[in-house]
């Protein structure tokens, strides 16, 4: 608040015109305006996000209604209730699928969700500049190929007549295996190819978490005498430990994903009873059926199961850790 | 430049039918309006397409009908998605080609009956092919006008020879070349497989079901009742002859993760002796990278044991539909009606003048570029129309032939949408457990009233009962 006395006086970013003769008290739409005209180009930047946020995840949310619904195209569509849910939950497979698609997820979050953490560690410790550029150059590479050519190399390198897996296997006097059509291993080849496309590229945000630590926390402790693996254990993972904690909520908040793309390209008709997870099911039967009402059940079943590991996860880790998504 | 000789009769089956077009009532009345067509790979960023529209549109004006054609471009990149997302958006072009999904579509009353159509056009109706006739019975939103698409069996005729043996004609015969196969030497260097099925078993199963007795898609069982092939008798012995190529390596044991570009380099690089491939262009495609890759090659087209696998007539799985909303169904088929005429025939197959061919007098000459066009709409029964030059080589054409000759209706039909669930269980379930009896991971001996069991439950039993009210 001012007075007629300051009105000469630019307070803040209060225009002096309005500021007067009479005292100012200004208004949350006020300070909206006045900060818009100040920042507007930092506003312009941000609104394609926005944008893009507001009209392919904002919006679709009322869309999901058509989980309840029947679609029609000509005529409005028709209200079911839950027979989409229920056409979802009592079909012969989707017990499978659903079981499926929880182990290959805790699986991926057991194993590929530590794999960056420990790449980033160390690659930190790599003291040559040039050799940690070119190790991260390289591990970087996988994320960029598409799981189309990833599937191809995988399926190669594990063919059982000529791939080098099994011609590895055979230098030290192993048997020959199928790796691709062997029901107790397609899951691992899962995790495996996950870990090699997206641990390389996922170390990033850690690396970077690792290099806003303050320098002087190292200094302080190598004039104490520490080593290399007590600053590592007591300076760099507590410094990272945020982004952990943000990084593992998200993911869980993802865990009914257990990756469309992946499973699509390597699956085949000897283990898809291992490998058929919910995304695959629904494609199927949602999208290659035109049974959108189907698909839109699923994704909206999927939504919610995310939306409640993600709250169980931020409380979680609020509680042992302190730090949350939000 | 190769150089295709036409007879005088050929050419008045196709070219001379030109001016006759213009002089003929076509049909009983002239059609106008606008006509949208949305269809996979017709494209306005096409040049081609785009002429080609426009020169169907000024024939149809010479006849006068005042249609405008107009393309509704749609990426050919899961065009069936993008197709029904369209259409449920609302946006509903006047002839609609789907490929996939239009069950949905037309179960909300969508789409039009064509046969009271088709039946009044001068062209149409006398173009369709016998399974077109059987699938528009069944089914009569969907009409495409092409020869069958069945699997014709091919190999290198050097490796037949290399051999020793005779072509095969029965069951015994393909027994014994596929097994001598694997490890004839083959421009030196041994041949590793007698065969390949890529992905699963389906074009063996199109080749050798009837061998074993599989002749249709649902069967009578000893007590009378209907059951599906899937889980017959039949169905056994021929997954233990699959088994037994499997194990002694004349069926590629990779079968499994090899895709149809696997398939092919495995054919062309002789790793594999014999593959099915689609008759028609997919075999003239096999023909001619074949000589490619090794230059003299020729390959033969092998004659199945008994026949080929009943032809599904349930329904079209691809072709054009006309949507109830659209306000110009007499343009639609004016236009269809068009394209199945020899004038129609004659532009759709065979691209043009300058361009894909050239003409000297009643001699018409295929361009280097006439492999590049293929027809747009339709390809008649050859009853109605021939044209003067053929894109198919005569092995292709051989393939086609051989289509036709063993062209038999299945009894296959279209499952209600409340049943989709259980389709999809049942086959997922049918092509695990055949994967497993052909590797020898499961036994077709010991495992097989419990795969029967299995089948059942995950959904087979609901399809049989279904079945059994449908086939009586």
């Amino acid at each position: 608040m001012t007075t007629p006395s300051s009105a000469s006086t630019k307070i803040g970013n209060v225009p002096k015109s309005r500021a007067a003769g009479y005292p100012i008290i200004e208004s949350r739409g006020d300070r909206f305006r006045d900060g818009v005209r100040k920042w507007w180009p930092y506003y312009l930047m941000l609104a394609p996000g926005l944008i893009y946020f507001m009209v392919f995840h904002y919006l679709p949310v009322w869309e999901a209604k058509l989980a309840f619904e029947d679609l029609r195209i000509i005529g409005p569509n028709i209200w079911v209730g839950l027979k989409h849910f229920a056409q979802l939950f009592t079909s012969p497979a989707f017990a499978q699928v659903l079981w499926n698609t929880l182990i290959i997820s805790a699986m991926k979050i057991a194993f590929v969700f530590p794999l960056p953490i420990l790449l980033a560690l160390l690659i930190n410790e790599v003291r040559n500049p040039r050799f940690r550029r070119s190790v991260q150059s390289v591990i970087y590479l996988p994320h960029f190929l598409s799981w189309v050519v990833i599937a191809g190399i995988f399926i190669a390198a594990l063919s059982s007549s000529d791939g080098a897996v099994n011609d590895l296997r055979d230098a030290f006097g192993l048997e020959r295996r199928s790796y691709m059509t062997d029901a107790g291993a397609i899951r691992w080849v899962l995790v495996w190819s996950e870990a090699w496309r997206s641990a390389g590229w996922d170390s990033l945000l850690y690396f970077a978490a690792i290099m806003a630590i303050d320098p002087a926390l190292y200094e302080a402790a190598e004039m104490d005498g520490a080593t290399r693996w007590q600053k590592m254990r007591h300076i760099t993972l507590p410094g990272i430990v945020p982004t952990i904690a943000t990084l593992f909520i998200l993911n869980v908040g993802l865990f009914l994903h257990a990756g469309f793309d992946q499973v699509f390209n390597l699956t085949n008709d000897a283990i898809r009873d291992r490998i058929d997870i919910i995304d695959t099911y629904v494609y199927r039967l949602g999208i290659g059926g035109g049974q959108f009402s189907l698909a839109t059940a699923a994704g909206l079943f999927k939504g919610v199961i995310g939306m409640i590991l993600m709250i169980g996860a931020h409380t979680l880790s609020k509680r042992l850790t302190g730090k949350g998504v939000w | 430049m190769h150089k295709l000789t036409t007879s005088r009769r050929a050419l008045l089956a196709g070219i001379a039918a030109l001016p006759a077009a213009t002089l003929l009532p076509r049909i009983a009345h002239a059609a106008s309006g606008k006509v949208r067509i949305v269809m996979k790979d017709l494209l306005t960023s096409n040049p081609e397409d785009v002429a080609h529209i426009e020169r169907i549109q000024a024939a149809l004006a010479e006849r006068g009908h005042d249609i405008t054609l107009e393309i509704v471009d749609l990426p050919s990149e899961g065009y069936a998605e993008k197709l029904n997302l369209m259409l449920l958006s609302g946006d509903i072009p006047d002839l609609i080609y789907f490929q996939g999904g239009d069950e949905q579509i037309s179960s909300q009353g969508v789409l039009r009956d064509l046969n009271p159509l088709i039946a009044e056009t001068e062209y149409l109706a006398d173009a369709l092919w016998p399974h077109n006739e059987a699938r528009m019975a069944n089914y009569p939103y969907l009409m495409y006008v092409y020869p069958p698409r069945t699997k014709a069996p091919v190999m290198r005729a050097d490796l037949l020879a290399a051999t020793g043996m005779d072509a095969p004609t029965d069951l015994d015969g393909w027994d014994v070349m596929l097994r001598a196969i694997p490890g004839t030497a083959l421009d030196g260097t041994p041949v590793t497989h007698g065969i390949i099925t890529p992905n699963n078993t389906a074009e063996m199963d199109a080749v050798f079901d009837p061998a074993f007795g599989v002749t249709s898609t649902w069967m009578k069982n000893d007590a009378g009742e209907w059951i599906s092939s899937r889980v017959s008798d039949a169905e056994r012995e021929k997954l233990r002859w699959y088994a037994s190529l499997y194990a002694d390596g004349t069926l590629d044991p990779e079968f499994i993760t090899s895709n149809w570009e696997v398939k092919e380099d495995k054919f062309y690089t002789g790793q594999v002796g014999v593959v099915m491939g689609t008759a028609g262009p997919v075999v003239g495609i096999y023909e001619a990278k074949m000589a490619q890759v090794n230059p003299g090659a020729e390959l033969m087209l092998l004659t199945p044991p008994a026949g080929i696998q009943a032809i599904d007539v349930s329904k079209e799985s691809r072709g054009f539909a006309i949507p109830v909303t659209t306000e110009n169904t007499d343009a639609v088929m004016a236009f269809l009606d068009f394209i199945a005429s020899p004038e129609g025939q004659f532009f759709d197959r065979l691209g043009f003048e300058g361009t894909h061919y050239t003409r000297d007098g009643d001699t018409l000459t295929a361009t280097d570029r006439f492999g590049e066009w293929y027809p747009r709409f339709i390809i008649t029964d050859p009853s109605v129309y021939t044209p003067p030059l053929s894109a198919l080589s005569p092995l292709a054409q051989a393939s086609l032939d051989q289509g036709v000759e063993y062209f038999r209706p299945d009894n296959s039909f279209v499952f209600p949408p409340e049943l989709a669930a259980s389709v999809d269980a049942a086959e997922s379930f049918y092509r695990t457990a055949v994967f497993r009896f052909v590797s020898g991971e499961t036994s077709v001996e010991d495992d097989w009233d419990a795969f029967v069991d299995g089948w059942m439950a995950e959904g087979g039993a609901e399809m049989t009962d279904y079945a059994r009210t449908v086939l009586g």
